[in-house]
């Protein structure tokens, strides 16, 4: 699957406009990022990409870099 | 405030670091004799989740200065309103200075602004403590809420749970929100301990704090609760984590049966309350053990509190079955609002008796059920709002409605194609202050209209 699926989940979800720069996004540091923020975005790779995250999953999400690892140990492979 | 901090109550910040006892007694009387060199007057002041916010609302409360929370993240132009308005003495708040203020020299104090200009009316002697109840939306009105109110929830509410000293609680809830005020202060009346937690709960370092502290109860809203199922919360691996308690608006029955399940798998309790800023916080409890037979309702009476509907005749029943806007009467009753400086200096308006502007009926048993509201409001996220506001600021748009949905705001718009549609639901989280899915809209060719015109809200919100 393309990368760039992930980048559109991310701005998504966060409210970013189209172009945003995601991919060295962090959850501290970014105000668009709260908690109601993080649910959305959860639910959008959990639906986009076809998984089932783990609580410690949802918690440690707290990254661009994060995420993509995450569903990497899910087997979903994504390419820039 | 004789009898709010009782000896053994304790606050505990991320870090660790305790604050108790004569330690705890001495910082609030300290910032109190601060609070009493400033002019005389209301105190405004921001309430972020930390151990300094906390001692600032306690010295207000002990020198007798009533006290104004507000969200930390107020703007600059939210504050001027509100200082114009209501005229504080003081704004314990920082950034920019706000017009007809001048900032303080006080160390004990933080950051703090003096007034400069035509101070307001000396304010009420029984005026303790002032909370705002809506959203971003409208110019909000202030609750007017008395010492004795204030005083009087925490211990009633203290009382339902059986809170007791072994207590640990995370401020799961901003503390200027009234359910998450009345956490600080009910565990701090039964000598608990507060754990200072600014943290989200989807965050890693809350859930490290909750285990390191032996957090023994959690206190969250609707929407907190949708993330607990999310993050497939699990009480067994928080052994010391044993009662959870829902206020803030309607749970779906389906998620308390669910948390219910949880917590008595491993020994716990949920407790289901009903509560609104105007009777301090909370109004009714329902007993853990009666979940199961009385799902859906939101429980009895807090000690001291009285529940009765008033079917709309004016004449207040307690027959069961009856519905009727819920009439709650108790000690923890507001005085009434304020909307300006001058409403400051009134007295009780109310004299105890609350009309809710919720419908609600009671069973044969005294419990109540919330079913509906007689208002035009809907909560996002826990978080008050007026539909009306809303239906007018999307006046551009053409014929619009918004309706309450489940903890979302539902807007339905004649016509309006996706584009439309999307830039309706960012304008109004926007104005919210919210994020997006908290707003959901949709689109219809014509909206459903009553015989007298207007828009048919019942047969929305029976579509949403």
């Amino acid at each position: 699957m393309e990368l760039e699926q992930l980048r559109t989940v991310f701005r998504n979800a966060l409210e970013l406009p189209g172009e945003f720069p995601v991919d060295e996004l962090e959850y501290r540091g970014n105000e668009k990022w709260d908690s109601l923020a993080h649910m959305s975005l959860v639910a959008a790779i959990e639906d986009g990409f076809g998984v089932m995250l783990d609580t410690d999953e949802v918690i440690d999400l707290s990254s661009f870099d994060r995420a993509r690892q995450i569903l990497e140990k899910h087997g979903v492979v994504l390419t820039d | 405030m004789t009898g709010l901090l009782h000896p053994d109550a304790r606050l505990v910040d991320a870090a660790g670091a305790t604050l108790g006892g004569a330690a705890l007694r001495d910082r609030v009387a300290d910032l109190a004799a601060a609070l009493d060199r400033q002019p005389p007057g209301v105190v405004l002041a921001a309430m972020p989740t930390t151990v300094d916010a906390i001692v600032r609302f306690l010295g207000a409360l002990h020198a007798g200065r009533p006290v104004a929370l507000v969200d930390p993240r107020t703007g600059a132009d939210r504050l001027a309103d509100l200082a114009e308005r209501f005229r504080p003495a003081v704004l314990l708040t920082g950034g920019e200075p706000v017009p007809g203020y001048r900032p303080g020299a006080d160390p004990r104090l933080g950051e703090h602004q003096r007034r400069t200009g035509e101070p307001g009316p000396a304010p009420h002697p029984d005026l303790a403590l002032l909370l705002t109840t809506s959203g971003s939306t409208g110019s909000p009105k202030l609750v007017r809420l008395s010492r004795t109110a204030v005083l009087a929830n925490a211990a009633a509410i203290a009382t339902a749970l059986g809170l007791d000293g072994d207590e640990v609680a995370p401020t799961s809830l901003p503390l200027h929100y009234t359910f998450g005020l009345s956490v600080l202060t009910s565990h701090l009346h039964a000598g608990a301990t507060v754990l200072v937690e600014p943290n989200p709960l989807t965050a890693r370092d809350f859930w490290s704090a909750v285990d390191r502290h032996g957090v023994t109860s959690l206190a969250a809203v609707p929407y907190q609760y949708e993330m607990l199922r999310r993050l497939r919360f699990d009480p067994a691996r928080h052994p010391r984590l044993r009662t959870l308690t829902q206020a803030g608006g309607r749970l779906h029955p389906d998620l308390v049966a669910d948390f219910h399940r949880r917590m008595a798998a491993v020994g716990g309790r949920l407790f289901v309350m009903y509560g609104q800023t105007e009777a301090t916080a909370r109004m009714t409890v329902l007993p853990a053990d009666r979940l199961p037979d009385k799902l859906g309702s939101v429980g009895r009476p807090v000690p001291g509190g009285a529940v009765a509907v008033d079917p709309g005749d004016g004449r207040e029943t307690t027959e069961p079955g009856r519905t009727g806007e819920i009439v709650y009467r108790g000690p923890n009753v507001m005085m009434g609002y304020a909307e300006t400086a001058a409403d400051l200096a009134r007295g009780d308006d109310l004299g105890g008796v609350l009309r809710t502007g919720d419908l609600g009926r009671l069973d044969a048993d005294g419990f109540l059920h919330v079913t509906g509201r007689t208002k035009r409001i809907a909560k996002v996220f826990g978080v008050r709002v007026n539909l009306d506001d809303v239906e007018r600021s999307l006046g551009h748009h053409g014929p619009v409605a918004a309706v309450a949905g489940a903890d979302r705001l539902v807007v339905v718009a004649e016509g309006a194609d996706d584009d439309r549609l999307a830039r309706i639901r960012a304008e109004v989280a926007e104005a919210l202050g919210t994020h997006s899915s908290g707003v959901l809209v949709r689109s219809v060719d014509a909206l459903p209209l009553t015989a007298t015109g207007k828009p048919d809200y019942r047969a929305l919100e029976d579509r949403c």
